[in-house]
């Protein structure tokens, strides 16, 4: 029944940024098993993890500019755990001999009214979708091997389409804004899963 | 976390509200409370910027209990509301152009935490923009969950050291007497300090101390 501590975080803009720095690939589903044994050998020695997660992508159209983009996610293999809200800002333009994609991003871990919450805004949801598959960790590098599933009743999860031969991987990591040392470690780890997948940075405006 | 009271305390005859609360203080210590530690609720108000003209203007309210350091409750008066960890102050930031921060309108309560046997006592100076604007006390007890099961209790134990000021029943508990009171997420809590902000927003400026 101790008091908790009382300390202030000072949240002001740019005090509290976290980036992400991301690289995105994709194989056939034929070439899965060869890439999950690669995974299993270069990443650090845990239980292999599987995921099936349910995302729901919410926009705000404002006054004037681009919609406001928010991603609201939960998991299906544990129904009672937080779901975890998160925005992602414009990929930086900057160094274009960076290798990686670097954007903004907030996480907030919300409870179960988020969906409810997130429409009282005023944000509507775009789209949804399933994800299911695999994770790996090397340090601070998070691998995600993930097959996109398209719902084809809206929030009935169970009645999914995939939506192409492939599964996306993602490699990415989040440090504090300022510390540009991963991009770096990235190109090497990517390097090591050659030919296998190609990871690359890839503009997500010029696919639009 | 068990059934919460919160209420706003008039202030004594021809005091202060930091004499009121030394007052609070005494005859909490004289019933052999101990102090144990500070606490403060404290809430803000965004506006919805999107609104069509002649709408009414939405109100988003964020509150923080230094009780749930890591949390925050986003809420809509009479509306949903949702539990989300400290990133979400920064999510509201990135969201600046869409909801506006009322700073003028924050409005805090502040002050000592007190624990007697099973009871978790809380008296609180309200102040709005540096101004003092009254005393919240915040009343806890833990062992029970069910409001219509201990409110008759926590009524006795209030008179002893409020007088005859008691609040009435609390109305976030008139929807569940025999029901669960939520105290994992603080949403009933918070619920009651957003009314007494609410209230307290709308009086005038308390004459005397400013913090």
């Amino acid at each position: 029944m101790e008091a908790p501590p009382v300390s202030v975080l000072p949240i002001t803009g740019g005090t509290i940024n976290m980036m992400e720095y991301l690289l995105q690939g994709s194989v056939l589903d034929q070439a899965l098993e060869s890439l999950l044994h690669r995974l299993r050998g270069l990443c650090d020695n845990m239980e292999p993890e599987t995921f099936a997660d349910h995302e729901l992508v919410y926009l705000l159209k404002g006054q004037q500019g681009n919609p406001f983009l928010l991603r609201a996610r939960r998991s299906l293999s544990h129904p009672t755990v937080p779901w975890h809200l998160r925005y992602l800002g414009q990929p930086e333009v900057g160094d274009k001999s960076r290798h990686a994609l670097v954007r903004n991003c907030v996480d907030v871990a919300t409870s179960h009214s988020l969906p409810d919450f997130l429409n009282e805004m005023g944000f509507r949801m775009d789209h949804e979708f399933v994800a299911k598959g695999h994770i790996f960790r090397r340090g601070v590098l998070k691998v995600v091997v993930s097959k996109l599933s398209r719902i084809l009743v809206p929030g009935n999860t169970e009645n999914t389409e995939p939506l192409s031969l492939s599964y996306l991987v993602e490699l990415s990591v989040l440090v504090p804004a300022g510390q540009d040392t991963m991009s770096e470690d990235m190109r090497s780890f990517a390097e090591q899963l050659k030919p296998l997948v190609h990871l690359e940075k890839i503009d997500p405006k010029r696919h639009m | 976390m068990g059934v919460t009271c919160v209420c706003q305390v008039p202030l004594a005859e021809g005091k202060s509200v930091q004499q009121t609360i030394d007052i609070l203080h005494k005859k909490l210590e004289q019933l052999g409370a101990v102090k144990q530690g500070n606490f403060t609720v404290d809430c803000e108000t965004y506006h919805a910027t999107g609104n069509a003209s002649g709408q009414p203007t939405k109100l988003l309210y964020v509150m923080h209990n230094s009780e749930t350091p890591l949390s925050c409750l986003a809420l809509f008066e009479g509306g949903p509301c949702l539990t989300a960890d400290g990133n979400f102050d920064v999510l509201m930031i990135k969201l600046k152009s869409h909801f506006q921060n009322a700073k003028g309108h924050k409005v805090e309560s502040r002050g000592s935490r007190y624990r007697y046997c099973d009871f978790l006592i809380k008296v609180g100076a309200i102040t709005m923009s540096s101004s003092a604007r009254g005393i919240s006390v915040e009343v806890e007890y833990c062992p029970c969950v069910v409001p219509g099961d201990c409110w008759n209790l926590m009524k006795e134990f209030m008179q002893s050291f409020l007088g005859p000021s008691i609040p009435e029943l609390p109305s976030v508990f008139a929807t569940k007497p025999e029901g669960l009171y939520v105290p994992a997420d603080c949403v009933d809590t918070m619920t009651q300090y957003l009314e007494l902000f609410s209230k307290v927003r709308k009086q005038q400026v308390l004459p005397g101390t400013t913090r």
